[in-house]
């Protein structure tokens, strides 16, 4: 399922964090990557671009990362993307809200390669055996 | 209203004292000694008016209480126990308003007086800038590490590749599988290799160099953060003492909790986070997704 070619959103609002996000992708084998500053931008980029992985941070202005979760699982046509979220929201009830809202996975800041490679897998993995 | 102001007076404090006295006199209290002259009522300073006022209120209330206590004494002209109930109803809500109007003259005048407020107030337009220097440094400091990182990756995939090419090419060397033209080859491309070696190490070590001094940035924020710091204490101590003197317990709010709250600080003691990424993922296993 993992396919080289898949092509990621990848939705922060601090440009470093998506270049990081960016490169341990590229290191993981997926340079189609696509960035978004906020859940907006993200929400106009997911109508125009045929995505196949959204990777998002939760605070963020103007949309935060929960809200455009909302939305994509709102979309009929978006709905089945995969949702990782990458976010230093450590709270637990951040994460059972989050994972009651559909995201597929939820890694906390700071993060290893290892972990989001990890979750990738996972991710693949459910979305294989559908 | 009363109508004799004395236009010359230049201190309208007059004007507040009748207003407060039209409104103490309200309920039947008796005698003239209800209504007190105020004991500081000097036309100077600018809290006069609130000295006066303070006072009018806080002297009403003992006045009040230390001539009539709960029962209504002999020769008093009350007129029954409804009259008595609701002058000490009066009583309470002027003495609730002179204890807050004492604090809130004092807490003004102790802010005015070492100037702490003024000084946070005159501050903040630097910690804006402060905190503007901040985000510039740390994201130049990341700028600067991305960009090394981004020039030494292929440098080192370039060697890590030459580097297996060569190996399987000598381990057919070893296995007599090259002939000797092949074999000069081979020494000519490993030759070749070791220059490039250096060159690329060289290159790379100058981008660990570049790593490393992109962390200046840790000291110079580090001051500015230590001083900004220092600021918000100062600022939340002064702004908590205000709020904790004039606001009455059952109107403090209950703490806030919302759903943005950023990267936990001190999870120590606190059962409401986690802290690393395997609470997570047994958090989620346990609620089953």
């Amino acid at each position: 399922m993992s396919d080289p070619k898949m092509k990621f959103l990848v939705v922060d609002d601090f440009s470093t964090m998506r270049r990081i996000v960016r490169n341990l992708l590229k290191e993981l084998g997926f340079s189609n990557v696509d960035e978004a500053e906020d859940g907006v931008v993200a929400l106009q980029k997911l109508e125009a671009g045929d995505f196949d992985f959204v990777v998002t941070d939760w605070n963020m202005p103007n949309m935060d990362g929960l809200t455009l979760l909302q939305r994509i699982r709102q979309s009929p046509s978006h709905k089945h993307l995969p949702v990782l979220m990458i976010t230093a929201e450590a709270k637990k009830e951040n994460i059972i809200a989050a994972a009651q809202a559909g995201a597929s996975g939820y890694i906390v800041k700071p993060f290893t390669a290892a972990t989001l490679s990890e979750k990738l897998d996972k991710i693949f993995e459910k979305m294989g055996k559908k | 209203m009363t109508k004799k102001l004395k236009s010359d007076d230049g201190n309208d404090s007059d004007e507040l004292q009748a207003l407060f006295d039209s409104i103490a006199s309200a309920p039947s209290r008796p005698g003239p000694q209800s209504i007190p002259k105020p004991s500081v009522n000097d036309a100077g300073g600018d809290d006069s008016e609130l000295q006066a006022l303070f006072d009018a209120v806080a002297s009403e209330f003992e006045v009040g209480r230390g001539e009539a206590p709960i029962e209504p004494g002999p020769g008093s002209d009350r007129g029954g126990g409804a009259d008595a109930d609701a002058g000490r109803r009066a009583d309470l809500v002027f003495n609730r308003i002179g204890v807050m109007t004492r604090q809130v003259h004092d807490t003004l005048g102790a802010l005015g007086a070492d100037g702490t407020l003024h000084e946070a107030v005159k501050a903040m337009p630097d910690v804006r800038q402060r905190l503007d220097y901040i985000t510039q440094m740390t994201e130049q400091a990341a700028s600067r590490v991305l960009n090394a990182t981004d020039i030494a990756k292929p440098l080192q995939d370039a060697v890590a590749g030459d580097a297996a090419t060569l190996e399987r090419k000598w381990e057919r060397l070893y296995a007599n599988e090259l002939s000797v033209e092949e074999f000069k080859a081979l020494a000519d491309e490993t030759r070749g290799f070791i220059g490039r070696v250096g060159r690329s190490s060289k290159a790379t070590r100058d981008q660990l160099l570049e790593i490393m001094m992109a962390q200046d940035f840790q000291d110079l924020t580090g001051q500015v953060i230590k001083r900004v710091v220092e600021l918000a204490q100062m600022l939340e101590s002064e702004l908590l003492g205000v709020l904790l003197e004039v606001t009455p317990p059952e109107k403090r709010l209950p703490k806030r909790a919302g759903l943005m709250n950023g990267p936990v600080i001190n999870a120590r003691g606190r059962d409401d986070v986690v802290t690393s990424q395997e609470q997570v993922d047994d958090l989620l296993d346990s609620l089953g997704f």
